[in-house]
């Protein structure tokens, strides 16, 4: 399987023991770039063949985030244990003047574990710095105490499991073990971001606002791809406006508002569409709409009261998972509104 | 009723949507840097919903050409790309009101303009006015719109807000400060007089609290125990370029520069850690130090305290550059000083004994502003007792702009068999570590007064105590009959030889930028 492997924008390889005399000898070339880093960045996949397109994503993301960056590839199936080690630098002009660069080592394991994953990140970091690991795909068996107790956050995308409600069962537990420590960030989360936003901003809005007891409705449409990143934007919904659930079928809900009100809910999917395309919430003479066109970097915001209709653009969440990693990043936080809203999501799913 | 979705959203306080109405809505500021900021707020998804921009000006245009003028800048200035879809949603909500800004009609109609703006947004109506036109009509503006009954929220409305946002000059005296409060306060209410000044709304004079108050390291050793002095340099290459020596050479280095950027900066390194991090929290400690600033109050004083001084012809970038006086728009017999040092002694428990120097000027070697604190040196035993001694103290230096960051010097033993130290640097640019730009100082500014948060906002009584050291100087050197002597120095050079002076009869240098 390895021979396969794509390696390119790994950069030199090197012995795994030599690792810090060659990042060494990588700077001492280079006498004019400046190395930053401001985290330990760890990125993990099971699958080898990702490893390339995770240094693109590094080369990317250096760009406003230093970091040294560490890539590790296992490939779980391969009959011989062995390893083999990369190490390059993403550089860049920062304000067009001076060369910033983050380094970047690779790993590409092979074979069983055994504990290969943990001693590979602890050996590799840069001391002091904070460790953020974002692990790609399924949460696997190697995803234990001994590990996710030295993290200070985790990054996955809870879109991309198969087994939800398991993975979810192990970040409670990651969560509980650190005593609330690990930050954990899912970028099913973060994709509803500016979703989020436009909506308390268009809530601001007197009329809108005076609207709430007596909403009447919630759709999301998505890709169906992104059923979690729509039930985690619903059970926000939910969660904000204190609804407790009634009843649920398939991806049709009903709850109870605190005045007694019943409230329908429904989730739609349109895989032509944007990964989330629409939220809206409708009142009897309101409707407070967000909506996102195939591509667009922007949200349409749209506010109706009486047959008059507001609208205008703002941003919108990356598309690309390096691109929520890289927002999420930038925002830093505690994401104490996700595990506020995570039991209600979990109730939902 | 509050709104829910709001709730951990965001961790700072919440702009609420308004109209914001700008004075001198032609001139460069609107221009360059107020619409500039709007519409990076709307880029981040930071600007409230349904916020709407009116341009007050003399000049007969129309929203068209006015939309046109801003849209052609923002093109050229803004932060972030020109994002066409982001403009194209704003600009419908801005509009151009053409008016005297001394004709009452000019008001009344503008009050009807904004009653229409909170029927159509349903009754809330909420203002900002910004008066960003040249100081000498601030006093007509807050006094027409009192008359126009727009200095306060509507009474049917109790939770809507009028708020005004004045420009630097704030006054140029303690009696025109004064004067200018008086007219402020009978109009707006305090807590809705928002005085910018937007060095505070930079990153790193954000920073300073954060670094003082967020790392236990350095607070234990922020006094006189430890500290030996601090200096404080405002640096500009630039002279009197663009007709700007004919406002410059009306107010110079000391009422430009020191009575506000800077004394607000010598208040957040100074200051005592405040209560809590509420505006007037912030604020009461900030006019504290302010308020302990030993006066200069006579000749004699102001002799041996302060420094002031003019350029000379010279070198800036390889190229001849005028003296002062030569440049455009300045008096050939000017008495204004472009360059000022001054000596200031905080008179309290924490500083008593440590000077704080000032310096600002223009045509020095390069555009940089800093803050470096000074520390004393180790006890003459060890490496101090030695021949030589310990190279320098340490160094804390808080780069304002440009390359901000901070930086701290350090002495460390040279490689070697024998043992000789040199000092080092451990260096924090917030440009190699945050690739992200910082917004600017007005996007975080404007956002605040939207958000009814003046902590980044002068008080009252910080402007008017600021003024009275100030003005204990200008006396010295305008109303006296033997004022300090105007020192020279050629353009290109980091002052007078009688700034250096000051510091080396004490024993010490300028920092070397």
């Amino acid at each position: 399987m390895s021979a396969t492997i794509s390696t390119e924008g790994l950069g030199r390889k090197v012995s795994v023991g030599a690792i810090p005399l060659e990042l060494k000898k990588l700077w001492e070339a280079d006498e004019a770039s400046t190395n930053a880093s401001l985290m330990n960045f760890l990125v993990y996949t099971e699958d080898p063949n990702q490893l390339a397109e995770n240094s693109k994503t590094i080369q990317n993301l250096t760009r406003e985030h230093a970091c040294r960056a560490v890539l590790i590839a296992m490939d779980r199936k391969a009959p011989e244990p062995s390893v083999d080690a990369w190490i390059t630098a993403h550089c860049h002009l920062a304000h067009g003047k001076k060369s910033i660069c983050s380094e970047q080592i690779s790993f590409l394991l092979r074979g069983k574990s055994m504990g290969r994953l943990r001693n590979t990140v602890f050996a590799n970091l840069n001391s002091d710095l904070p460790l953020i690991f974002w692990w790609q795909n399924e949460l696997s068996d190697l995803f234990e105490d001994r590990l996710y107790r030295l993290l200070n956050r985790l990054i996955f995308d809870s879109s991309t499991w198969s087994q939800a409600q398991e993975g979810f069962a192990r970040i409670v537990e990651a969560r509980d073990a650190t005593k609330g420590r690990l930050v954990i960030q899912d970028l099913a989360w973060t994709r509803s971001f500016h979703y989020r936003l436009a909506i308390a901003g268009l809530f601001d809005d007197p009329i809108a606002q005076n609207s709430l007891p007596y909403l009447e409705s919630v759709s999301i449409t998505a890709q169906s791809g992104q059923r979690t990143s729509a039930l985690l934007l619903l059970a926000w919904v939910v969660s904000q406006s204190g609804w407790k659930l009634a009843s649920s079928d398939g991806d049709s809900f009903q709850f109870s508002s605190k005045n007694g009100r019943t409230i329908q809910a429904e989730l739609n999917w349109d895989d032509d569409g944007a990964p989330i395309g629409e939220l809206s919430l409708k009142a009897l003479n309101c409707e407070v709409k967000v909506l996102r066109k195939v591509g667009s970097a922007h949200l349409c915001h749209v506010l109706c009261t009486d047959g008059h209709c507001l609208d205008f653009s703002g941003p919108a969440d990356a598309e690309d998972p390096a691109g929520l990693v890289a927002s999420q990043l930038s925002r830093g936080g505690k994401n104490s509104l996700f595990l506020r809203v995570l039991p209600t999501f979990l109730q939902l799913f | 009723m509050s709104n829910p979705f709001r709730e951990d959203l965001v961790s700072r306080n919440r702009p609420e949507s308004c109209t914001v109405v700008i004075f001198g809505a032609t001139g460069d500021l609107t221009h360059r840097k107020l619409i500039p900021a709007l519409y990076n707020l709307a880029v981040d998804g930071e600007l409230p919903t349904g916020v709407k921009i009116i341009g007050f000006a003399r000049r007969d245009w129309t929203d068209e050409s006015f939309r046109e003028g801003l849209e052609k800048l923002n093109r050229e200035v803004s932060r972030t790309d020109h994002d066409d879809e982001i403009w194209s949603s704003l600009v419908p909500n801005i509009s151009y009101h053409q008016s005297e800004f001394q004709d009452q009609e000019g008001y009344t109609s503008l009050a009807k303009k904004l009653d229409a703006i909170d029927v159509e947004r349903g009754g809330k109506g909420n203002r900002l006015f910004y008066i960003a036109s040249a100081p000498e009509y601030f006093d007509d503006i807050l006094l027409h719109l009192k008359e126009a009954g727009l200095s306060q929220a509507s009474k049917d409305c109790e939770t809507c807000w009028s708020r005004v946002i004045v420009e630097k000059p704030f006054g140029t005296t303690l009696a025109t400060a004064q004067h200018l409060n008086e007219v402020a306060n009978g109009t707006f209410e305090e807590k809705d007089t928002y005085r910018i000044d937007h060095y505070l709304g930079k990153e790193t004079a954000q920073n300073i609290m954060v670094l003082r108050f967020a790392n236990a390291i350095f607070e234990p050793m922020w006094n006189k125990e430890h500290i030996d002095h601090v200096q404080i340099t405002c640096a500009e290459h630039l002279g009197m370029e663009g007709g700007r020596g004919g406002y410059y050479d009306g107010a110079g280095a000391l009422r430009d520069m020191v009575q506000n950027h800077l004394l607000q900066l010598l208040s957040l390194v100074a200051m005592e850690p405040p209560t809590d991090l509420s505006a007037d929290g912030v604020r009461d400690e900030k006019v504290k130090v302010i308020r302990s600033l030993r006066q200069w109050n006579t000749p004699e004083l102001v002799n041996e305290n302060v420094v002031r001084g003019q350029y000379l012809s010279g070198n800036i970038n390889g190229k001849e550059v005028l003296g002062y006086r030569e440049e455009d728009r300045v008096n050939p017999e000017s008495k204004t000083e472009a360059f000022v040092a001054v000596r200031c002694m905080i008179d309290t428990w924490r500083w008593s004994g440590v000077p704080f120097y000032v310096r600002v000027g223009k045509r020095l070697p390069k555009k940089a502003t800093e803050i470096s604190i000074h520390f004393k040196a180790t006890p003459s035993v060890l490496f101090n007792a030695m021949p030589g001694g310990v190279p320098d103290g340490n160094v804390l230096v808080i780069r304002i702009q440009p390359d901000e960051g901070i930086s701290l010097r350090i002495n460390s033993k040279l490689p070697g068999t024998t043992l000789r130290m040199e000092p080092v640097k451990m260096d924090f640019h917030y440009a190699s570590s945050f690739g992200k730009s910082s917004p600017e100082a007005y996007e975080r500014l404007l956002l605040d007064a939207m958000a009814g948060d003046a902590t980044l906002f002068a008080r009252r009584d910080e402007v008017e105590e600021a003024w009275k050291f100030v003005d204990h100087i200008e006396n010295a050197w305008h109303e006296s009959d033997n004022p300090p002597p105007m020192a020279e120095f050629p353009a290109g050079s980091w002052g007078p030889r009688e700034a250096d002076e000051m510091l080396a009869g004490e024993g010490r240098t300028w920092r070397r930028l």
